[in-house]
């Protein structure tokens, strides 16, 4: 059978376990979660090289069928408690509509892609993400973004408890600091994996079939 | 009247009352911090989560006898797993003993059992709130939240195992409801000390992004000082 005719992907090459646990990924059941790939964050962090990553991987995931799914932290004009704690601690959250809340200038959507605002770091904390995950039966997450000891691992935390299989995709994330970053790629994959498993995004593009030497 | 105690305890200040505080102990169960169970059968040191039972013990008198609202939560799983994440069943399996799987104290994590109980140092009195969770965080498909908006609590000091995993997940949690979260250092801990001092850093970078760190003295102090 030639790989490419097949619906079913290869296992990812990844850490601490061949990503997903039971080997079962296709188009139908899997999506490239991207959150807060936005222009004040991306600036915030640096995050360039990164950003460009997931341009990658969307372009990957776009090609082979995954749905794909962004998210945007933002707050409406009238503030609101999550985002008076965070201006409070020095970490002002982008208002709705300005230029540092919109997506980065180099992500580019598909007009399929689903678009998530949430106010906190979690994007599946009272946005309906799980529902429309489970309506579209995704089962499997590779997730993306920015900070990773931020957006990213506390909506890998809530999709676990879902049950979702997550990967972090671990060059199309950044930190807060290097130091956090690892740290929370390391606790994730710790116990067999107590929150998902982590690759790089060549791993994935490789088990996608599109990597490009 | 609050004053600089309780003003420097939580990390956004504020005029502090008892009946909007309460004290979280997290799944210190034996299963995952007594000799013989589940984590000790694994053949994994349990000297870490040992450690914090005799100060969770003295935070834990300290919050009665300041009449707090006390809640103690339970890791577990009904007894036909229907509530148990096929990936979680497995990557534990791994270990070896997965949940489900019968051990020497019982069925691992599944409610009822032997190892699922909480360790006895530490049992609940009678007035004391169980929460009994299936997921890491103490949020995730329970009524946490209904119950802390009904007593009118909006802030939880935090301790139990283990902080690089439940305790994390329930703080972030709590920060996304708006409940304003303080863990206490030396009322918790993890297997791995690597990831538990990775956890405590990332939760006091920016003062307390997602809560903040403190200790149990800090905690008597703070409800010396506290309005009743």
């Amino acid at each position: 059978m030639i790989e490419s005719l097949t619906d079913h992907f290869a296992r990812i090459d990844a850490n601490p376990y061949a990503w997903p646990f039971d080997g079962e990924w296709s188009p139908g059941d899997t999506a490239l979660l991207l959150l807060g790939f936005q222009s004040g964050i991306v600036r915030g962090l640096a995050a360039e090289a990164e950003r460009d990553v997931a341009i990658r991987l969307i372009e990957a995931a776009r090609r082979r069928g995954l749905a794909i799914i962004a998210s945007r932290r933002g707050q409406d004009r009238e503030g609101g408690a999550i985002a008076r704690r965070r201006a409070a601690l020095g970490d002002e959250v982008s208002t709705k509509g300005s230029l540092d809340w919109q997506f980065d200038d180099g992500i580019s959507l598909p007009a399929t892609a689903i678009v998530i605002d949430h106010a906190g770091d979690n994007a599946f904390f009272g946005t309906g993400l799980e529902d429309i995950l489970r309506r579209r039966t995704i089962r499997n997450l590779l997730v993306t973004g920015l900070p990773t000891d931020g957006l990213v691992h506390a909506t890998q935390r809530a999709a676990n408890d879902m049950g979702f299989e997550c990967l972090t995709v671990i060059d199309a994330c950044k930190g807060t600091s290097a130091a956090r970053h690892d740290a929370q790629l390391r606790i994730t994959t710790f116990g067999n994996g107590l929150f998902g498993a982590i690759a790089s995004a060549a791993a994935v593009e490789t088990a996608l079939g599109n990597h490009q030497e | 009247m609050s004053n600089v105690s309780t003003a420097t305890f939580w990390p956004l200040g504020g005029t502090v009352s008892k009946t909007g505080i309460a004290l979280i102990i997290i799944d210190m169960q034996i299963d995952f911090c007594a000799a013989g169970g589940w984590v000790d059968q694994l053949g994994e040191d349990v000297s870490n989560t040992r450690s914090v039972i005799g100060p969770i013990a003295e935070a834990l008198a300290a919050a009665r006898a300041a009449g707090l609202t006390v809640i103690h939560t339970r890791e577990g799983h009904h007894p036909d797993l229907s509530d148990l994440n096929a990936n979680k069943q497995w990557r534990t399996r791994r270990h070896g003993l997965g949940i489900g799987d019968m051990g020497k104290t019982g069925r691992i994590l599944v409610r009822g059992e032997p190892g699922w109980q909480i360790i006895p140092e530490l049992t609940p009195i009678d007035g004391e709130i169980v929460i009994d969770k299936p997921g890491k965080s103490s949020f995730h498909r329970t009524d946490l939240a209904e119950q802390l908006e009904r007593l009118g609590i909006s802030r939880l000091v935090v301790t139990g195992v283990t902080s690089d995993c439940c305790v994390q997940s329930t703080i972030r949690d709590g920060f996304e409801h708006g409940i304003e979260c303080v863990l206490l250092e030396d009322c918790t801990a993890a297997v791995e000390t690597r990831n538990h001092e990775a956890t405590l850093e990332i939760l006091r970078a920016f003062g307390g992004r997602w809560g903040g760190v403190a200790d149990r003295t800090a905690f008597a102090a703070m409800l010396e000082t506290a309005d009743d």
